[in-house]
């Protein structure tokens, strides 16, 4: 797919997420947006109106046999997700897929092989790969700064029952996914403990616990706290609805030295050598410096809004680099089975509501 | 008349629902799932559940009304949240009335639309509207398309339409902070103190709004503010004086105020590109809005529906904060 035009590209759903990945799509030149399309006509011609796109349907059949775009982003709820990208895949085009693209590691295998049978492109967002933060971690973990990595612990606290996911106004649940509320966090923390890791295929094991600890019945499942073990790193993986401030907090411990992180209000620290024992002191006052420097750059972020879903735009220009020049896509078939299944395990711990 | 009120467990929907039941009206008054239903004021008053997001059973239960007063609308989270709450409501609303026996729809819209850089310092109904809400809010953006959905969906199928623009309701549990822009230490800051504060009290916007469904026929928008309009400092003082918790005032005037969100304008146009997002108080477009000195005009509501606030700040005050 190299012939130098734009890709038509469309957009089906409306709502939160579509408003970050539109402003990427109206404003590249390796993407011609040519359709929105959401159940809710005022939503689909303000976002027409708003990002300029060429039409607005109410039904996705309609606006794929009509717009016969070259790739669709589905940002639907997530229930919706497997369906809808068999329409696109039929339809011809290839799909980038709001995440968890499906509920089970089974299904997710199973669509991406039907798209693999077409020939077409399937990629589930794993947008937080592409944030400032998570690239400098990276970097650091790859480069061997703190030796071989052994823990990776990833503690999301977010009130996301103050949301949609727990309004008891609206019937049904938050999220339609056998995890609930939490299923909607889950692929973030699997594909980052997994990439923090260096692990691939299955993990060896996990334990913890499902839980509903809020008793709102739209959640269905509102806490995780998950050990998991892959090869030499262990890590826990929490998802917390109940404690403030919000934050993503990230610890990496190797032999060597340690990390820790957070990537709603980025911040960098290490602890290790040469400044450790007598000269740890020194590492402190430089870990203060950063932590200054971090402030101001949040505040910056903050005025500037450059939020946590920045990494977005890096992300869909990856995947549209890849498409353009038919290179290698960001992520392959195998990492997001890997996080799938990583996903059904810790789906496994539920426990009853 | 058969009324549907959307919003009807609101500040204002409450009113209104009491308002229109006083006049002899049969109310369905719509409620969200999750919210506590106030003591019945009438046995005309029929309470239905429903959250206009969504679809289900409140959509065969607004069929049927001679009219309707959509007070329904998001006034907090970000843009996509508003819009769901407040236009994509509005859409599934309009889409579940029965057009034949509707006669007469009132949308609660709000002042919030109109422009406050331009077109003079007198706000009547014939003053420019927002002419780019985007760098306003989200709650003004989404505003202006509900009233353009509403009123051209009514258009469409040849019902009275009328919008009504209320300045800033207050009454009983919503008291602006006394006028204040923002407390620090022992005192309030009250930004803009000789501007007037566009004030109507939630009996006496109710009161038009029930008068507005009645007045089928009499379409377009009305501006509703009450005859006595306080200034900042006034309103700031009356509450004091009726036993609020407001602390002593510190006076800013509009020219400082103004000064401050011209800097920052020029700061965030130097260094920022313009793209910096600020709060309200730094905010020159919404400072304006908020703080900038205007005339209000309430004549073509008085004139064409007829209405007379009643209820006056002083009298109103010391029923918010309890001193007789």
């Amino acid at each position: 797919m190299n012939s130098g035009q734009p890709l038509k590209c469309a957009v089906i759903g409306c709502g939160t997420i579509a408003y970050e990945h539109l402003p990427y799509l109206s404003e590249s030149p390796l993407v011609e947006l040519v359709a929105v399309c959401d159940r809710s006509n005022a939503a689909a011609t303000f976002v027409q109106k708003r990002f300029h796109a060429a039409k607005a349907y109410t039904d996705h059949a309609a606006m794929l046999a009509d717009a016969k775009p070259d790739v669709v982003h589905i940002l639907t709820p997530p229930h919706t997700h497997v369906a809808i990208a068999r329409d696109c895949l039929d339809a011809g085009a290839n799909v980038i897929c709001e995440k968890p693209m499906a509920g089970t590691a089974n299904e997710t295998a199973d669509l991406l092989d039907y798209a693999a049978e077409r020939d077409r492109l399937l990629v589930e967002s794993r947008n937080y790969l592409f944030n400032d933060q998570v690239i400098d971690i990276r970097r650091i973990i790859d480069g061997g700064e703190l030796g071989e990595i052994r823990e990776i612990d990833l503690i999301l606290s977010l009130d996301f029952l103050g949301g949609p996911f727990g309004d008891l106004n609206l019937a049904g649940p938050g999220v339609d996914l056998p995890a609930g509320a939490v299923h909607d966090f889950l692929p973030h923390l699997a594909y980052l403990f997994l990439v923090f890791a260096g692990h691939s295929g299955d993990v060896d094991d996990v334990q913890g616990r499902l839980a509903n600890l809020s008793g709102n019945s739209r959640a269905g499942f509102d806490h995780l706290d998950a050990l998991v073990v892959a090869g030499n790193v262990r890590g826990r993986l929490r998802i917390t609805s109940d404690v403030g401030p919000d934050s993503f907090r990230v610890y990496a411990r190797g032999t060597d030295a340690s990390l820790e992180s957070d990537l709603f209000n980025p911040f960098l620290r290490i602890d290790g050598p040469p400044n450790i024992g007598k000269r740890s002191f020194i590492g402190q006052i430089r870990n203060g410096f950063s932590l200054v420097r971090a402030g101001t750059r949040n505040l910056r972020n903050k005025v500037m809004q450059h939020g946590t879903y920045h990494g977005m735009p890096r992300m869909l220009d990856a995947i549209y680099r890849s498409l353009a020049t038919s290179g290698e896509p960001p992520f392959t078939p195998a990492q997001m089975i890997d996080t799938a299944r990583l996903v059904d395990r810790l789906v496994a711990l539920k426990i009853a509501r | 008349m058969k009324v549907l009120v959307t919003g009807a467990t609101g500040f204002l929907g409450r009113a209104v629902v009491r308002a229109l039941a006083e006049r002899g009206h049969e109310v369905v008054a719509m409620a969200r799932p999750a919210a506590s239903l106030p003591q019945p004021v009438s046995p005309n008053v029929n309470y239905i559940r429903g959250d206009l997001r969504q679809g289900g059973e409140w959509c065969k239960a607004v069929r049927g009304v001679d009219a309707v007063v959509h007070a329904a609308a998001s006034t907090g989270g970000g843009f996509p949240d508003q819009f769901a709450g407040t236009v994509v409501a509005t859409e599934n609303l309009l889409n579940c009335i029965d057009w034949e026996s509707l006669q007469r729809f009132v949308l609660i819209s709000s002042f919030s639309v109109y422009d406050y850089a331009g077109g003079g310092r007198a706000i009547d109904e014939k003053h420019p509207l927002e002419p780019d809400p985007s760098r306003r809010d989200a709650y003004t953006w989404t505003k202006m398309l509900q009233e353009d959905l509403a009123a051209s969906t009514c258009a469409e199928h040849g019902v009275s339409f009328a919008s009504i623009r209320p300045g800033a309701i207050y009454g009983p549990g919503k008291d602006w902070d006394s006028g204040a822009a923002m407390k620090t230490g022992k005192f309030e800051l009250v930004f803009s103190p000789l501007a007037k504060l566009r004030l109507t009290h939630v009996d006496n916007c109710a009161e038009a709004i029930a008068a507005a469904v009645e007045k089928v026929g009499v379409d377009g928008v009305f501006n509703i503010v009450d005859d006595e309009v306080p200034t900042h400092a006034g309103y700031h003082r009356a509450c004091r004086a009726a036993g609020s918790d407001a602390r002593r005032a510190l006076y800013v005037p509009w020219w400082f105020v103004a000064s401050m969100g011209l800097g920052v304008r020029l700061v965030n146009r130097l260094f920022f590109g313009g793209k910096a997002r600020l709060p309200e108080i730094l905010d020159y477009p919404r400072q304006k809005a908020r703080w900038r000195p205007f005339n209000y005009s309430n004549a073509k509501a008085k004139a064409e529906l007829g209405w007379e606030p009643r209820v006056r700040v002083a009298e109103a005050t010391r029923l918010m904060f309890g001193k007789r």
